[in-house]
């Protein structure tokens, strides 16, 4: 978070790491919601879930510069096309990887998902680009000023009340999905047993597809809202080895599988993150905290739910 | 293959009926020998490809590591790496020679404590997956993986205060010839633990606990005692990978293993059991040398072919995308790996007639089609 | 002393009761049945007995000794062995390995002698296998020594977990449903084979079985569980011709019905078993 404070005021302590945590928080609820999607259907941990949101940001980023013999496209068409790459390649990884090993144990899978985050990486790292570099803001696209007011000094930028609104919508949109489509009613069917939803009429095969193809769409907007300064980028596997691993703890902490869960788990662990985080000089004898507690705090948050509440906060199973 | 009828036929010549001549175990000797060739040769050679074949031995007791936690006791670890680092960390801290040469007791101590340490880490983790199952615990074993390094091996006192901690080889070993040497003895230790591992009833205890954790307490075994035991040994023989780590580099540093470094050997080592086969002591070990020696062959071959600028740049995607080729082409179309290749060769060094097929090996049985063998 | 006593033993699941206050006992070198009709919770008062359910309120004695908190493993040491309704094996081991695993309280070394590959584990492990071999002789399934598992037929599956049983030499066996899946003949041939065990081997056999042929042949006492409660006990003539019993299994498989498959011969003068223990007037639980 980008702070501008003239004055040392006490309310810092708190200010800071609530908008920082927030707006983490809503790069996790995003990574979540393809989690959670994708474990209510598959009973798999995607770990390609990452990769599916940088190829969004690599495509975007590369129509939006006009790399190489690609053209310069508008702002929202060239995100528009880098959402799309993460749905083709969400596909093609149903197709050519989960597809054939629909019926292994689910471990199989899970280790065939690092193989394909490993693959996206590697070819991601082939492309010409600048690979440090990252996306625009959507403030940045439209000229617009980039933060929407101060707090007590610190920024409140639009990129991250963007993700925020995004996050909730597609949240809210998630849950109706499964609850009142038939898409969604089809797949929980085939997540619990194929031969019997095939009897009905479900054609498994095409909503496995369908699924993948939502989780990339999820993934991908994640990237492309996500790959933009300060801290974000189009870094291959940037986002697997950073924000991943957390963003699978708040989905557990919100529910493996609870779509409104990873939500409230991402929100709730991007702020517990922050607070792990923020400056405790204030407090006395809390400075001397290891470098890495905000990543303990995490692991500690994840062990606690796993051995006290496994289904997390609004999860439905033991 | 025998008929499948159901004929109680009573007492039949058991499986010894074909022994081995002297004249058979002499070629089995003689196939070997351009193995060993390669083996001991090329590193007595050059002082590079030495130091390339200690990395491989890491990796090969890493591997043999994950095989024991992995292939037989069915726990899903994806954070090996800790234990290899926490054995680095602990051998080159105890040792902390300065700028001297270590001495060779001190250096054994080192070595040994490093393992030790290593395994008592490892059995933390082990208490916690006793609560923890399948997919989850696979994420618990990840973060287990990045938050050790990041947060104990950062810590200035163990670190060196972030300049690395020397770990000076003793005279004998500084050569890397000979350090090699070293590093292939206490590979052939951990073998040595594998094959008694199988031949007893600790192997056969993981195995049934693995397979069905009821049926493995009806037969007797305490689940939980050996559950632990698996991953005590797992980490022993990575903490004592660690230990050559840290002599291999003649320092530690935590650099190593942290955030990204960290992440990557993670990666590399899942892909290595998987490609391997789990199980396979022969694949992993194969799969091991492969994966380690990979940098230096591309390298090599770049050097050759004039691509060498591009390929340091690229090193680290190039490698990603053949590992992951290789794993996913493994998970999808050959579940047993480099061991069930490999199979028809091993069986007929151990004294087997050499047959291409078999009645099925054990890593394909926990992959394939069908049974909840690794927990999910 | 009976081998096996069990008293008021009472567990619930959330809100379901399933087992009621179950007393029964079993005596050394019988063979005792427990029927009822499925779900009446005769695998769950066998889960109790073994250490793999807690239950809520009762008592398991083994030779007088109180093991009702005993955890499984430990039972196994100590003489109880036990199979289950789908076959309890080790499903990606050989037949050798899963009889050399069976034996594992036997084994006489500890894990860190094996580790370290002392002497005494080489000679140990050869007589491990050489007792497997014996068990396979006894049940006549050498020719399937290293077979793997997943190439066997239900029934041979089915005995070799007998002889998996009967590896570590145990005073007690509990066997869930020994005859499912079998036809009338091997069910007579497992009958003969029970009782050649009994007469061979010492071993004090309580059996959940549905096949009344099998039952009246081997049993010398049984006891009828519905709906987790004691619904009659005697020996079988006498339950089998219960109202009680009769009005239970008719939602299910009738007796009558299971009697037309072929009659046991009649062997029991061959062998000089213990007499029935007689238990007094027939007691009938209400």
């Amino acid at each position: 978070m980008h702070v501008v404070a003239d004055t040392f005021s006490p309310q810092l302590h708190l200010v800071t790491p609530l908008i920082s945590g927030l707006a983490n928080g809503a790069a996790y609820g995003l990574f979540g919601l393809g989690l959670v999607l994708l474990y209510k259907s598959n009973r798999i941990f995607n770990f390609a879930q990452g990769e599916f949101a940088t190829v969004a940001a690599v495509v975007a980023f590369m129509f939006d510069r006009g790399i190489g013999w690609l053209p310069k496209l508008p702002y929202f068409i060239a995100i528009a096309v880098g959402v799309l790459a993460a749905v083709l390649v969400a596909m093609a990884t149903e197709r050519v990887v989960i597809r054939p090993l629909f019926h292994r144990p689910r471990v199989v899978l899970v280790v065939a998902t690092v193989g394909v985050a490993l693959f996206l990486i590697g070819i991601e790292g082939l492309l010409p680009y600048p690979q440090t570099a990252s996306m625009r803001t959507i403030s940045d696209a439209l000229s617009v000023k980039s933060y929407l007011t101060q707090i007590d000094g610190v920024v409140v930028l639009d990129q991250d009340v963007a993700k925020l609104i995004v996050l909730a919508a597609l949240a809210v949109l998630a849950y109706l999905f499964f609850r009142h489509t038939g898409t969604g009613t089809a797949i929980l069917a085939v997540s619990q047993d194929t031969t019997a939803a095939r009897v009905v009429g479900i054609s498994v095969e095409r909503v496995s597809m369908v699924t993948w193809a939502i989780a990339g769409f999820l993934g991908g907007v994640a990237g492309v809202l996500l790959a933009v300064p300060p801290s974000g980028s189009v870094t291959p596997g940037a986002f697997t080895g950073l924000t991943l691993t957390v963003a699978f703890s708040s989905a557990v902490l919100g529910g493996m599988t609870s779509l409104p869960g990873a939500f409230v788990g991402g929100i709730l662990l991007g702020l517990i993150e922050a607070f792990a985080n923020a400056d405790h000089s204030f407090v006395p004898g809390l400075n001397n905290l290891p470098a890495a507690q905000s990543e303990v705090a995490v692991a500690v948050v994840l062990l606690l739910v796993l051995l006290i509440r496994p289904r997390g906060l609004l999860g439905q199973e033991a | 293959m025998a008929a499948q009828t159901e004929v109680f036929t009573g007492f039949q010549p058991g499986p010894h009926a074909d022994r081995v001549s002297a004249g058979g175990w002499m070629l089995r000797a003689a196939a070997l020998l351009p193995v060993l060739a390669l083996v001991l040769v090329l590193p007595a050679h050059s002082d590079d490809w030495a130091n390339n074949a200690i990395y491989a031995a890491i990796f090969a007791m890493v591997g043999l590591s994950m095989n024991v936690l992995v292939g037989y006791t069915g726990q899903i670890s994806l954070g090996q790496q800790a234990f290899l680092g926490i054995g680095a960390l602990t051998a080159a801290n105890v040792v902390n020679t300065g700028t001297a040469a270590a001495d060779p007791f001190t250096f054994a101590v080192g070595i040994v404590t490093g393992a030790l340490v290593a395994a008592g880490a490892a059995a933390v983790l082990g208490a916690i997956a006793l609560r923890i199952r399948g997919l989850y615990l696979a994420l618990v074993t990840l973060i287990f993986g990045s938050v050790t390094a990041d947060a104990i091996f950062t810590i200035p006192s163990l670190n060196g205060h972030d300049a690395g901690v020397p770990a000076y080889r003793p005279t004998a070993l500084q050569g890397n010839f000979a350090f090699y040497l070293f590093a292939l003895a206490m590979v052939a230790v951990c073998i040595y633990v594998d094959v008694w591992i199988r031949r007893s009833k600790v192997g056969r205890g993981l195995i049934a606990l693995r397979d069905n954790e009821l049926v493995a307490s009806a037969f007797g075994i305490n689940v939980l005692g050996y559950k632990l035991l698996g991953f005590v040994i797992s980490g022993a023989m990575a903490g004592l990978a660690g230990g050559v780590f840290a002599f291999r580099s003649q320092a530690f540093s935590d650099k190593d293993f942290t955030s990204a470094a960290g992440f990557n050997l993670a990666l590399i080592f899942v892909v290595m059991v998987v490609v391997g086969g789990l199980g396979s002591r022969a694949g992993v070990i194969a799969a091991a040398a492969f994966f380690a020696l990979l940098d230096p062959l591309l390298t090599g071959f770049a050097h050759h072919t004039g691509w060498l600028s591009w390929y340091t740049g690229h090193k680290q995607y190039i490698q990603n995308v053949i590992g992951a080729g290789l794993l996913l082409q493994t998970v999808i179309f050959n579940p047993g790996g480099l061991g069930q290749v490999l199979r028809p060769f091993t069986q007929w060094f151990g004294g087997k007639r050499f047959s291409l097929h078999d009645e099925g090996d054990a890593a394909a049985a926990a992959l394939g089609g069908g049974g909840d063998n690794v927990r999910a | 002393m009976s081998v096996l006593e069990v008293h008021d033993l009472t567990i619930r699941f959330g809100g379901l009761t399933a087992i009621d206050n179950l007393s029964l006992s079993v005596d050394e070198w019988e063979i005792v049945g427990l029927m009822g009709p499925n779900g009446a919770g005769k695998t769950t008062a066998f889960n109790c007995i073994t250490g793999f359910y807690k239950p809520n309120a009762g008592r398991v004695l083994y030779r007088g000794e109180d093991v009702t908190r005993v955890p499984p493993h430990r039972k196994a040491a100590m003489g109880i062995g036990r199979t289950f309704q789908n076959v309890g094996m080790v499903k990606s081991e050989t037949v050798l390995e899963n009889l050399l695993t069976a034996q594992h309280t036997k084994a006489g070394y500890n894990p860190l002698q094996a580790l370290a590959g002392a002497s005494a584990v080489r000679h140990r492990e050869k007589e491990l296998a050489a007792h497997a071999d014996a068990i396979l002789e006894l049940l006549g399934l050498t020719a399937f020594r290293d077979r793997r598992l997943g190439s066997l037929s239900y029934g041979t599956l089915k005995l070799l977990e007998l002889g998996c049983a009967l590896a570590s030499d145990p005073d007690l066996l509990l066997l869930d449903e020994p005859s499912s899946g079998m036809g009338p003949e091997e069910s007579h041939e497992l009958g003969e084979r029970l009782l050649a065990l009994r007469q061979a081997l010492g071993v004090t056999m309580l059996l959940i079985e549905h096949h009344v042929p099998l039952v009246a042949a081997v049993c010398d006492y049984v006891y009828v569980l519905n709906f987790g409660k004691l619904l009659a006990e005697g020996d079988p003539d006498h339950v089998r011709n219960h109202p009680e019993v009769v009005a239970a299994y008719l939602g299910g498989e009738a007796p009558e019905a299971l009697e037309q498959t072929e009659a046991p011969a009649e062997d029991a003068a061959a062998i000089p078993a213990k007499p029935r223990r007689p238990r007094g007037a027939k007691k009938e639980a209400s």
